[in-house]
């Protein structure tokens, strides 16, 4: 079987599908978004979900920021008729030493420069967000109220039953194994379920985008590295905000029906694809988050999965299309924050594919920065 | 009616004990589950389901359904389903999903 595509986005996740949205809403035709699995099956419905304005480079902030805005309303925007379940209760972000505490009084000033009404808060102003908290161990805290967290199931099928609305087609458990090219120029996608002609195609692909640029030819200078976390049974509403630490490596959220999500990263997880769960993250994600919400001790852990970061060399996602191939175009590398940048992925993406000026800057997050040495390290990730 | 074997625990029937539910005393025999002893006294509601608020009771019996979470020692969410018994313990039917503090 052989269609034809205007555009095809590999990759059923939150950056496929808000892609395939904004390109439907811009009025191209003929979008196909080829999925290995189901919606959301990958890195999207693995995540902590978290949603935050919190960053310490300027571009990470005005993407979370315009992403943010989108979230609050996006039930509408979308015509969503479940909900995303955006809980704004804030993000409280704890510095364990001075020198932490001063990135973040650095990323602060950054932050309220760019319209992010985040501050400084001490321990005590920190306790009263969040009571049960165990403030040991840390020097004091950052915290932005318009911050939070969504359900990245339906936030995800929100984007895709729009899209579908507007006509663009999901290809569910079809496996690209394959891109065929013509000197410079695309002339088509391989798939499990048939050839789909084309000249141009959007890699979305999460932790598996290297493979996919492989199918062309080009090495991103990008690793996936397995990321854990587990569920609680769910309980009353014991905590609004999210909670996090880059030096204690973790981070913890209520979602509304009550589980306790939580996760963290780990220096010897494994980068070969693994994503299987292992006992070793259960016991110390345990420790972690016992001594630090105490009252967690009485919540039994139910459920526990992982998903792949895709990480770059500084942790800020590659977007926009690359010069050896026409109409090869990337969005990958979102180094664990893909989620929540998902709609502003989508609105500059469908941009920059549709030759417009995007609404914001992002001609630095090329993929030559590297090359030229023109990286700016975000500091602020788990 | 007492339940006398378990599905999938084994247990000793040990000495008659007290304790509460809800306030009032209850006679049970420790290591038997908190379940077996309160269906033996006749108490058959353990919670109510979270959105109906229906009354649920005695179910799978072997730790899997959540039909019978409780409040045990200010512990909740315990499935005293498999939960032995000890004298003095301090059962309560919880309201909603259970509070940690």
């Amino acid at each position: 079987m052989t269609m034809k595509a205007d555009i095809v986005i590999i990759g059923g996740g939150i950056s496929g599908a808000a892609i395939a949205y904004n390109l439907a809403k811009k009025g191209m035709k003929n979008i196909v978004v080829v999925e290995k699995r189901f919606i959301a099956s990958g890195a999207t419905g693995a995540c902590g979900a978290g949603i935050r304005q919190q960053w310490g480079t300027e571009m990470n902030c005005k993407i979370a920021k315009m992403s943010c805005e989108f979230f609050e309303n996006a039930n509408e925007i979308l015509g969503y008729e479940g909900d995303i379940e955006f809980k704004q209760g804030g993000y409280l972000l704890l510095a364990s030493n001075e020198k932490e505490e001063e990135q973040f009084k650095r990323n602060i000033a950054l932050q309220n420069r760019l319209g992010i009404a985040s501050k400084a808060l001490s321990l005590e102003e920190a306790k009263e967000i969040v009571p049960m908290l165990n403030t040991e161990g840390f020097v004091s805290a950052a915290y932005h109220h318009k911050d939070g967290h969504l359900n990245p199931f339906h936030t995800t099928l929100a984007f895709v039953k729009a899209a579908e609305k507007l006509g663009v087609t999901f290809m569910k458990y079809t496996e690209v194994t394959g891109i065929d090219v013509n000197g410079d120029e695309i002339i088509g996608v391989q798939t499990t379920k048939g050839y789909i002609e084309t000249s141009r195609v959007v890699n979305a692909a999460g932790g598996q985008s290297q493979d996919i640029a492989r199918m062309v030819g080009l090495e991103l200078p990008i690793y996936s590295e397995r990321h854990q976390i587990l569920v609680t049974e769910p309980v009353d509403p014991i905590l609004s905000t999210m909670v996090m630490s880059f030096t204690g490596n973790f981070y913890c959220q209520q979602v509304p029906h009550g589980g306790i999500v939580m996760g963290r990263g780990d220096a010897g997880e494994p980068r070969d694809g693994n994503i299987n769960s292992g006992w070793h993250f259960l016991e110390e994600m345990a420790r972690t988050i016992t001594k630090l919400l105490p009252p967690l001790k009485k919540a039994m852990v139910i459920r526990q999965w992982a998903g792949l970061y895709n990480i770059t060399p500084d942790r800020q996602p590659i977007l926009g299309p690359v010069k050896e191939i026409k109409g090869f175009y990337l969005a990958v590398g979102f180094s664990g924050h893909g989620f929540m940048f998902g709609p502003a992925t989508g609105i500059l993406m469908s941009e920059i594919i549709m030759g417009e000026p995007t609404s914001i800057d992002i001609s630095s997050l090329n993929l030559y920065r590297f090359d030229r040495g023109e990286m700016v390290f975000e500091p602020s990730v788990v | 009616m007492r339940i006398h074997e378990h599905p999938v625990l084994t247990y000793e029937k040990g000495r008659e004990v007290e304790f509460t539910c809800n306030g009032e005393i209850v006679v049970g025999y420790e290591g038997e589950t908190i379940a077996a002893a309160l269906h033996a006294a006749g108490i058959k509601v353990l919670k109510h389901s979270i959105q109906n608020h229906r009354p649920r009771g005695f179910y799978c019996a072997i730790g899997n359904c959540s039909s019978c979470l409780m409040e045990v020692d200010g512990v909740p969410n315990v499935r005293i389903c498999v939960e032995p018994l000890k004298e003095g313990m301090i059962v309560k039917t919880q309201e909603g999903k259970g509070a940690l503090e």
